[in-house]
């Protein structure tokens, strides 16, 4: 049976949440503070297969507790619900760590399919860990320069090393890497990436790339792969020519 | 973030303003040495000039700074109005699909029944707060009458009473004197359920609200809404009736509201001649809220 923490101080969605995920067979558990969400996953093994996380909590809010969890390497897959559904909100969301965002008021139908995606993200990624021979879904990962990034599994790896991505970190490096060379802009990744088509502030999409760049970059503050093209966006580049001199 | 983003502009434009001023006045000893030998008068003009940029600098720093802060409290407002909007309607919604595509029981529905009547209690008061706060800036005229101020605290606490399920002892009232007053029955109702749903939200868990009244000197009736909660710093007691205002803090972010809950308060007791204030013995020692309104002859 999948597990879900729902973290919510307001009492009434916590039961409804509550109630539902239960009648459609998770165990689920309620907290109402940012604080004692990240108390559960202290140092242990998520007990968790997927958080619904509200935004406007007491204490740390929901943007806070996502990144404290990425940092602390807590990768399980997060949904953020909140009334806070502006385009610069869904997206310091993403870019704090979430791997879906949904406003309020929200439909039961939409919170449940994307709970179930969430989940079946996961299976896929617990099982080809666990029995990689077996592991259904052909292989889906790009190489470049060294670096392996594996979209099924999320994670990159570099030199042995394996550095867990979210759902839109992968999503984004995709999106460059199916572009590749080509100047892609913001306005262009907002919509087809996120979703976002309202006018939203590009350069909110900026936060994202920085933390992009300190995955694939050797040297993050001179990039060779993600490079900025002035006044329009970003370009992925495999293999950049070596540097002259 | 936000803030400390707001913090550093407004920093920033003081020590400009600060900045500015200290360049005219180098400009100006720069000036005195230069003409010193062609008389008192150009002295003089060269002064007034100084004392005019002087001026000019300080006022248009102090309203950039206070713009930023009119700008930060706006922003507050709107999140918190974002919030106490959306969440009841996203409550409602939730139940409402609940009910319609799950078999529940009878006693289940009878509580998702209760839980959607408070949650459009809830979206009802934060509408009519904000119609009301509309009211208090524009003309609208007070109908003044004759209204016993006891009645109007006891309709007050039953009905707290059933919206946050409290206890008779939880919430009591004594009046000491007399309690007929006069103002605008509607408002006076208003300023007295949002001090007494201030204190229940501020009481946490411990809930222990003492109402009372007592006449004031000839002319006034206080109403004291004694609670047990966090209490209040003294810096804030004052602050806490300017519209949108948050005490900052976990203490804000804990209870929920838009802010206009003790300006609609303080209003009210002004728009009839009264006074509303808070006293606190600082945090963790509860506090108590006073609404003076004038008393019936």
């Amino acid at each position: 049976m999948s597990s879900i923490l729902v973290v919510e101080d307001e009492a009434h969605l916590a039961e409804g949440l509550r109630f539902n995920l239960e009648a459609e067979g998770y165990q689920v558990n309620v907290v109402d503070t940012g604080e004692a969400a990240l108390e559960l996953f202290e140092g242990k093994k998520p007990e968790y297969d997927v958080v619904v996380l509200d935004v406007m909590l007491p204490g740390k809010d929901g943007f806070t507790v996502i990144s404290e969890l990425r940092q602390a390497g807590q990768f399980v897959p997060t949904l953020m619900l909140t009334a806070r559904g502006h385009p610069e909100d869904v997206l310091k969301g993403f870019s704090a760590g979430a791997d879906d965002y949904l406003a309020k008021p929200f439909d039961l139908s939409i919170l449940i399919a994307r709970i179930r995606g969430l989940l079946r993200r996961r299976e896929w990624l617990v099982g080809s860990v666990a029995s990689p021979a077996a592991a259904p879904p052909p292989s889906d990962a790009f190489t470049f320069a060294g670096k392996t990034i594996d979209f099924q599994v999320l994670e990159l790896r570099v030199r042995g090393e394996v550095f867990p991505l979210t759902l839109m970190e992968v999503n984004v490096l995709r999106y460059l890497i199916e572009h590749e060379g080509k100047p892609v802009s913001r306005k262009k990744m907002l919509d087809e990436v996120w979703g976002l088509h309202e006018d939203t502030d590009t350069r909110a999409i900026d936060n994202f790339i920085v933390r992009l760049r300190r995955y694939i970059e050797n040297d993050p503050t001179h990039p060779r792969h993600l490079l900025t093209v002035r006044g329009v966006g970003y370009r992925f580049i495999a293999e950049p020519a070596p540097a002259k001199g | 973030m936000v803030l400390a983003g707001r913090r550093k502009t407004i920093a920033f434009f003081i020590g400009l303003g600060a900045g500015l001023i200290l360049v005219t006045l180098l400009l100006y000893i720069g000036f005195v040495l230069l003409n010193w030998k062609h008389g008192i008068l150009l002295f003089l003009f060269g002064i007034v000039l100084l004392a005019v940029i002087i001026a000019g600098v300080v006022l248009n720093t102090i309203f950039l700074v206070r713009e930023i802060r009119r700008n930060e409290q706006h922003d507050a407002f709107i999140n918190a109005m974002t919030h106490e909007l959306k969440t009841p309607v996203a409550s409602i919604r939730l139940y409402l699909e609940t009910l319609q595509s799950r078999a529940v029981d009878e006693e289940k529905k009878k509580e998702f029944y209760r839980i959607m009547l408070d949650d459009s209690d809830r979206l009802l008061q934060t509408i009519e707060q904000v119609l009301r706060t509309g009211r208090m800036g524009g003309s609208h005229k007070l109908n003044i009458t004759r209204i016993d101020l006891g009645q109007v605290i006891e309709e007050a606490l039953v009905r707290a009473r059933a919206l946050y399920r409290l206890s008779n002892e939880a919430l009591t009232y004594r009046a000491n004197g007399p309690t007929t007053i006069m103002g605008d029955a509607d408002e006076v109702r208003a300023a007295v359920s949002n001090l007494i749903d201030n204190a229940v939200k501020f009481s946490g868990n411990n809930v222990q609200v003492r109402v009372e009244s007592e006449k004031i000197g000839e002319g006034f009736v206080a109403v004291r809404v004694r609670d047990e909660g966090p209490g209040i710093p003294k810096t804030e007691l004052k602050q806490i009736f300017k519209r949108f205002h948050r005490v900052p803090g976990s203490l804000a972010t804990r209870v929920k509201g838009t802010g206009l809950g003790l300006y609609i308060v303080r209003s009210v007791a002004k728009r009839h001649g009264g006074r509303a204030w808070a006293e606190s013995e600082g945090p963790g020692r509860g506090s108590t809220f006073v609404l003076q309104l004038p008393i019936a002859k």
